[in-house]
């Protein structure tokens, strides 16, 4: 007994830092690689609060930027309203307008913090369970793409980004429709790659991406970015394809969630199959 | 009162670190950490067990602002148990230390020793546990090298000037 408390008193300094590193690994790994606890994560209402303080604050000295984007989007906006007004006339039209109109709602929200420094970034956005924001959930912009609630809060939500080592999104280019999954390689957060696109494919620098509407996150036709270029490396039969991102994660600061009401439906479905 | 000061200052270490060096973007390599002043400059009065709670608690709080649970810790509860064995190597008599650890009680020559053994150590855990892949360790080491240089230069900065008006 007495040699153990020797070996305890001798030895403390070690037995203190294996047990302090062991709690930071159990914290790391329980995180890794989404955040899951709302208490210690910006996911906790005093951490968000104090963003979203600062974040009001920072808002003013970006009002300029955001106004334009603003305008920007209510020109568009308004061009696809008439664009709409014209096709609706067709009662096939109008009821297809209808069922997306009720199927798809979107949550505004502000983002109260962004990262964009590591390979694990996170938004956090002002709106949790409250205004019925859910896990899975896509977050999009007015630029386009952000990226999938992960962790929810009652007041805050925690989205993994476009620009997390393990997002992925599912998208395709618009002008063949040839689908691919988007990944970042968690380097410069201007840029995305899609791997194992296939040599018969038409790619060019220059074309668009836009979401696939495959998954139950995002609509289809959700700007992804642009390709910037494509590398075929010796003896591979794969374009990669690098892309950049048309949502720049430095300025964010409106986004919209995406909550598809006949989601949980295709998910049952998806269920039941297997 | 020492330990108000030892408060404020940590306030003030994350205020700087969360509000503003967190959101610096220079060619996105360059993550200066300053909130370690607060754990490098501690007096080396407390035991060396406690050193290492108060290290752990700082690094996660830092974790917790920046979703990036247990890496900060990790690293933090490191520096605190390597932080006394270095102070004791660099210095003869480390028993008469008592205020903080500085480049006035330190001298010139340690104080520069002991920022270039401790800052990178910290760095380099804290960006290798946040890349947490093979892949990505040149990346991470690019990291470390860069930002261990501007945390250096900037704790040297900070030290000096709190030299001077502790002096005057």
């Amino acid at each position: 007994m007495q040699d153990l408390l020797k070996f305890i008193v001798k030895y403390s300094n070690l037995l203190v830092l294996l047990a302090l590193e062991v709690v930071a690994f159990l914290l790391l790994l329980s995180n890794n690689h989404h955040p899951r606890s709302t208490v210690l994560s910006t996911a906790n209402r005093l951490v968000a609060a104090q963003y979203e303080a600062v974040h009001n604050i920072n808002s003013y000295f970006s009002l300029h930027y955001t106004n334009e984007l603003l305008q920007a989007e209510n020109a568009q906006l308004r061009a696809e309203v008439e664009q709409l007004q014209t096709l609706v006339s067709d009662s096939m039209a109008r009821s297809a307008a209808e069922y997306l109109h009720h199927s798809i709602r979107y949550i505004p929200s502000r983002v109260i913090n962004t990262d964009s420094r590591l390979s694990h970034n996170y938004l956090t956005i002002g709106c949790g369970s409250n205004m019925g924001v859910r896990s899975g959930m896509g977050v999009i912009c007015s630029d386009g793409v952000v990226g999938i609630v992960s962790t929810v809060s009652q007041h805050y939500a925690i989205v993994v980004p476009v620009i997390h080592t393990d997002a992925s999104i599912s998208c395709m280019f618009s002008k063949n429709g040839y689908i691919g999954t988007l990944r970042w390689p968690g380097d410069n957060y201007r840029y995305a790659r899609m791997e194992d696109v296939a040599l018969h494919v038409d790619v060019l620098p220059g074309d668009t991406l836009v979401t696939s509407g495959l998954t139950t996150a995002f609509p289809k036709g959700i700007p992804v970015g642009v390709v910037d270029q494509c590398d075929l490396e010796d003896g591979e039969s794969y374009y990669t394809v690098r892309v950049q991102l048309s949502t720049d994660f430095r300025r964010l600061d409106y986004v919209q969630v995406v909550d598809n009401r006949s989601a949980d439906e295709i998910e049952a479905l998806k269920h039941g199959l297997d | 009162m020492d330990w108000i000061k030892q408060v404020i200052r940590f306030f003030i270490v994350m205020v700087v670190q969360l509000l503003v060096l967190n959101h610096l973007q220079v060619l996105g390599v360059c993550h200066p950490m300053v909130y370690v002043f607060f754990l490098l400059a501690l007096p080396i009065t407390l035991p060396s067990q406690m050193d290492m709670v108060v290290g752990a608690t700082v690094g996660l709080i830092m974790d917790i602002f920046s979703n990036s649970l247990g890496v900060h810790m990790s690293a933090c509860t490191f520096l605190m148990f390597y932080r006394r064995h270095l102070i004791g190597e660099l210095v003869q008599d480390a028993e008469r230390l008592k205020g903080d650890i500085s480049i006035y009680s330190l001298g010139t020559e340690s104080f520069l020793k002991y920022l270039v053994l401790m800052v990178p150590i910290h760095h380099l855990i804290v960006f290798t546990l946040s890349a947490w892949s093979w892949s990505m360790m040149g990346w991470a080491l690019l990291e470390t090298f860069v930002s261990s240089f501007v945390t250096m230069a900037l704790l040297y900065f900070i030290s000096s000037i709190g030299n001077r008006r502790d002096h005057q």
